[in-house]
């Protein structure tokens, strides 16, 4: 069972979901831009720029945009994970999943990755014009740094989202607790609220998710700051290592518990 | 050659959860209590009861789907409480008709999809679901490139096949698969279960309500209520095991009540009633020449009009209601 299997599998399935259903792929193409429009016209509206720009270091227009993308390709890794077995369970496909022999690991990397890809291609219209229009030749190598860092920063959270998805549903009241859990990890990863500002608990807390140490990479490239660049790469790779078998640890023990309650049909 | 399914003694109670006023109460359903079975490689074994019977945890069971409390399960020699995944490639599934599918993905999107997550490579699964969507005879109707959004019942069942052959797997498990279908798309399924049975000697144990479909699909059938297996034997086998051997099925009006009339003569039997004070009447009896005289006498007397009058032999619903009586 070879991955590039199943990730053309997911890819179909996903792209089948998404092409075919036109207000799916608007609404995926627009977000990042209302996203960032509504926050950059509420910190006009409310706050300061000059003040920001003195805390942040950066254009807010620039580091609204920039962190608007970044999360949405943050957060699709996480949500299409989290969501993925209540999709299942609801259009009823959960029962035959589950009994097929298919490498639980394998099909988990590759669910998130075709959402994914577009999330990172929407990068070449917003993050890149917006650091070229800002900084010129220098802003296109800086968007395309960005473009890559939040790919890699969402290829390494698919392991923490696995752990966080299995612990969920092992839980129970998925549906909920999910709703709860996911702006949490919005706040923490640190995308609109660097990690600097939070309170201290937070801040640990925040250490914990892979991508924050990769959201605070591109925050130092936005703003010029030093960052120990190779120091957070290294930390979050390695909580990637960590996760990545404990997340398969968790669907695991999600599925037994499934299989011990009895895999509802309908 | 290993039995394809062997289950031993297999016990499963579910603890339902029921809202008190001020506390949660607990209680338990027995759903199977020691049920033991084999099916063969070639044989279409049919697993008959009335709801809530069993049928549908034992399919599970099999399938890994949900674990028994007690009994063992061996599927193709595997055993399907430890060796799960070793029996997941082994079976093909096909539980609920309307549902299980991705909709905005075609038929043959559809079974690609399933056969990479059994194992196969791409090509596999493009060849094998192109050759299923002609088994089932979807691609007549379209359901090639049709979404799965714009299927019928009776095509979601054919694909819902389709896809519990998607793997080969030498061993099917079949919930009700023509439920609510459509003539013609049941009896396809009916056809190509037999067909994989004879031709291609896969094991089928096939759930079902539907009394013909069971007398002309399967090969044995074992009768379930209760959780118990109750009856085992082939459809012959099986009407000979009821303590009768004739049905006076009779169709009469009136107004009176037509069932009292069964109990005075010590019988036993069903009636139903109809619209327009019609009344379908079975009763079961050993020597019919030697009392419908005296049925007929006392229908009359009591003001009911015969419409219709035969006398058959027990047909396996019969056997089915004199198993489950009482359920």
């Amino acid at each position: 069972m070879s991955l590039i299997d199943l990730l053309v599998a997911e890819y179909r399935l996903v792209y089948g979901e998404l092409f075919r259903r036109k207000s799916a792929i608007v609404t995926m193409i627009m977000y990042p831009y209302l996203f960032a429009g509504f926050t950059v016209f509420v910190g006009y509206a409310y706050g300061n720029p000059q003040y920001f720009v003195e805390r942040t270091g950066v254009d807010p227009v620039v580091f609204m945009v920039t962190a608007s993308y970044i999360l949405m390709a943050l957060m699709t890794t996480v949500d299409e994970l989290f969501w993925r077995p209540l999709v299942d369970q609801w259009v009823g496909t959960l029962p035959y999943i589950l009994a097929t022999p298919v490498n639980r690991l394998k099909r988990y990397f590759s669910i998130p990755i075709p959402r994914l890809t577009i999330l990172i291609i929407t990068g070449s219209t917003s993050v890149i014009p917006i650091h070229v229009y800002y900084s010129g030749f220098k802003g296109l190598a800086t968007g395309l740094s960005i473009i890559l860092l939040t790919t890699i920063g969402a290829i390494i959270s698919i392991g923490f989202s696995m752990v966080i998805t299995g612990l969920v549903h092992r839980i129970g009241e998925s549906w909920r607790t999910l709703n709860i859990i996911r702006p949490i990890i919005m706040i923490l990863i640190g995308a609109y609220f660097p990690r600097k500002y939070m309170f201290i608990f937070a801040r640990y807390v925040s250490y914990l998710i892979p991508a924050s140490h990769v959201v605070e990479i591109i925050q130092g490239l936005m703003s010029g700051l030093e960052t120990p660049l190779y120091i957070l790469l290294s930390l979050a790779i390695a909580l990637s290592i960590i996760y990545t078998p404990l997340g398969s640890k968790t669907i695991d023990v999600w599925e037994k518990k499934k299989v011990r309650e009895g895999v509802k049909f309908s | 050659m290993s039995k394809a399914i062997v289950v031993k003694s297999l016990r499963k109670k579910y603890t339902v959860k029921k809202r008190g006023l001020f506390r949660r109460v607990y209680e338990d359903i027995e759903a199977l209590r020691g049920v033991s079975f084999e099916v063969n490689y070639g044989e279409v074994v049919g697993l008959l009861g009335p709801n809530g019977a069993g049928k549908t945890t034992t399919i599970k069971i099999i399938a890994t789907l949900l674990l028994p409390d007690a009994g063992e399960v061996y599927v193709d020699g595997f055993d399907a409480i430890r060796q799960p995944n070793e029996v997941r490639k082994r079976i093909g599934l096909m539980l609920t008709v309307e549902k299980g599918f991705y909709t905005k993905l075609t038929g043959i999107e559809n079974l690609e999809y399933f056969g990479i997550l059994y194992g196969l490579s791409r090509r596999e699964a493009r060849a094998r679901a192109l050759e299923l969507i002609k088994l089932v005879e979807l691609d007549k109707l379209g359901g090639d490139v049709k979404l799965l959004e714009e299927f019928s019942l009776g095509m979601k069942a054919r694909l819902s096949f389709a896809r519990a052959l998607i793997n080969n797997a030498p061993i099917l498990l079949l919930d009700e698969p023509t439920l609510g279908l459509d003539p013609p798309s049941a009896r396809k399924i009916r056809e190509l279960v037999k067909k994989l049975a004879r031709e291609e000697g896969k094991a089928v144990l096939y759930t079902t309500h539907n009394m013909f479909e069971a007398e002309i699909v399967c090969d044995r059938i074992l009768l379930i209520n209760k959780g118990v297996i109750v009856a085992v034997g082939s459809p012959n086998e099986l009407k000979r095991l009821i303590p009768y051997n004739r049905v006076i099925n009779m169709v009469v009006k009136g107004d009176g009540d037509a069932h009292s009339i069964i109990e005075e003569f010590g019988l036993r039997g069903l009636s139903e009633k109809l619209e327009n004070g019609l009344f379908t009447i079975k009763i079961h009896v050993d020597k019919p020449e030697e009392i419908l005289n005296e049925i007929v006498k006392k229908y009359v007397s009591k003001g009911f009009n015969i419409l219709s009058l035969k006398i058959e032999e027990p047909t396996l619903e019969d056997v089915f209601i004199y198993f489950s009586e009482g359920s």
